[in-house]
């Protein structure tokens, strides 16, 4: 059973929803509703999430986001893409820019796990490497959990 | 609350030992027909987004016990309520940080009635910053569980653990983009004091860095406390804000800390909190 305020995140996108419905929307809903089951499922085996974030993307955009990653602690980046999306890619890159991690998946639920040798500002690339059939776009979300 | 049971590997990636250590600009254990089909570029990272840069409280306490110190950061925890007894805007998002902290901090050692004053406290906050009605609508559902006993210590840590997560979206969409950086900027100062604290107390001041250095985070809190427009009124707490955020910027940028640099970060965060 989803937590309250997971409950809540649902209706807090709702209002945009109401306003404009459109096919992004939709798609960045289902994709928060797989990521928001990984999440939760998670909290069982002691991890605990960070922030979730959720995007639409068409093939071959990506978005960056940065991180902080505390020394010694275990991080799992997750994502989910919608059935538009095709193969959802995460890589982690370190402050310089260097990669230092990417997931091993073709599918639209990869995830990155990462334990930093130091306490550091990461870069998190969400890459919509391929779309499956004839879409032009997809919703994903991503997660930063920790335990 | 019930949650089901999901084993999630734990999967060492490329590129990384046993501990985790970069060791080739190309991930090693990407398989051949997984090679990378992008390049992102200097760009990419200048544009990143930073929604998820700021450690949570509770991520920042698994990270003091990850380096040794035992020091649970609730017994060090002020118990004075906070007021949102405030004008400022900028002030009450402050304010409703340091109180999810000291939510999530407290939750096994606070007794019911205390966590109930938090959670009103952060229902008067929402209201004050212009929130909308489903988190204070689902905190009282919360407070109603809470007293009727039906939720575990672990699932409140849950609960509260995902409070700021959904306040993100909530606050953005009604209240304005520049509240959640300040409602995580009074959370961040609340742990940074705390973590401060204990690792004077432990005298374990070769954790530090590892701990408290995070020069990016400070910038991005200084961009918001800086920002133009909407509720700039002259504050006493606001301008001590920007003074503390000034020296923890000064301090981040130093190489490593010691003794000194931690004392002047829980001095500095404590000048702030001591006037909420």
């Amino acid at each position: 059973m989803a937590s309250n305020w997971m409950k809540v995140a649902a209706l807090a996108a709702l209002p945009a929803m109401a306003a404009l419905p459109t096919a992004a929307d939709a798609g960045e809903k289902e994709a928060k509703a797989c990521l928001n089951t990984k999440i939760w499922d998670g909290y069982n085996d002691g991890w605990a999430v960070r922030t979730a974030v959720d995007a639409t993307l068409e093939k071959g955009e990506h978005r960056v986001y940065l991180v902080t990653l505390y020394a010694g602690n275990e991080y799992s980046l997750q994502a989910c893409g919608d059935g538009d999306a095709g193969d959802i890619d995460l890589v982690l890159h370190d402050k310089e820019g260097k990669e230092v991690a990417r997931d091993k998946s073709d599918d639209r639920e990869p995830k990155v796990s990462f334990t930093p040798p130091r306490t550091d500002t990461y870069y998190v690339a969400l890459y919509a490497a391929s779309l499956s059939g004839e879409a032009d776009k997809a919703g994903v979300a991503m997660a930063v959990t920790y335990k | 609350m019930k949650l089901r049971a999901l084993a999630l590997a734990v999967v060492l990636l490329g590129g990384c030992d046993n501990q985790g250590e970069p060791t080739a600009n190309a991930p090693a254990d990407a398989p051949a027909d997984k090679a990378p089909d992008i390049q992102f570029t200097a760009a990419d990272f200048a544009n990143a987004e930073k929604v998820a840069l700021v450690p949570s409280p509770a991520e920042m306490e698994r990270s003091l016990e990850r380096s040794g110190i035992e020091q649970k950061l609730a017994s060090m925890v002020d118990d004075s309520p906070i007021s949102m007894d405030a004008e400022n805007k900028d002030q009450i998002a402050v304010r409703a940080g340091v109180v999810l902290a000291d939510l999530v901090l407290t939750v096994k050692e606070s007794s019911k009635e205390r966590t109930i004053e938090r959670l009103d406290t952060i229902k008067v906050a929402i209201d004050k910053l212009g929130g909308g009605d489903d988190v204070p609508a689902q905190i009282d559902e919360l407070k109603a569980q809470i007293e009727a006993g039906e939720l575990t210590n672990d699932e409140l840590i849950q609960e509260f653990d995902e409070l700021s997560q959904v306040m993100v979206p909530e606050l953005e969409y009604e209240a304005g983009e520049w509240v959640v950086p300040l409602i995580q900027a009074g959370s961040w100062l609340e742990g940074a004091h705390l973590v401060s604290g204990a690792v004077q107390d432990a005298g374990k001041f070769e954790a530090a860095n590892d701990l408290l250095r995070q020069p990016e985070v400070v910038d991005y809190f200084i961009e918001y406390v800086n920002r133009e427009g909407g509720d700039k009124a002259p504050d006493e707490v606001v301008d001590q804000l920007k003074s503390t955020l000034s020296t923890l910027k000064t301090v981040a940028d130093k190489p490593a800390l010691g003794a000194d640099e931690v004392a002047t970060i829980h001095d500095a965060t404590g000048s702030v909190l001591s006037l909420l």
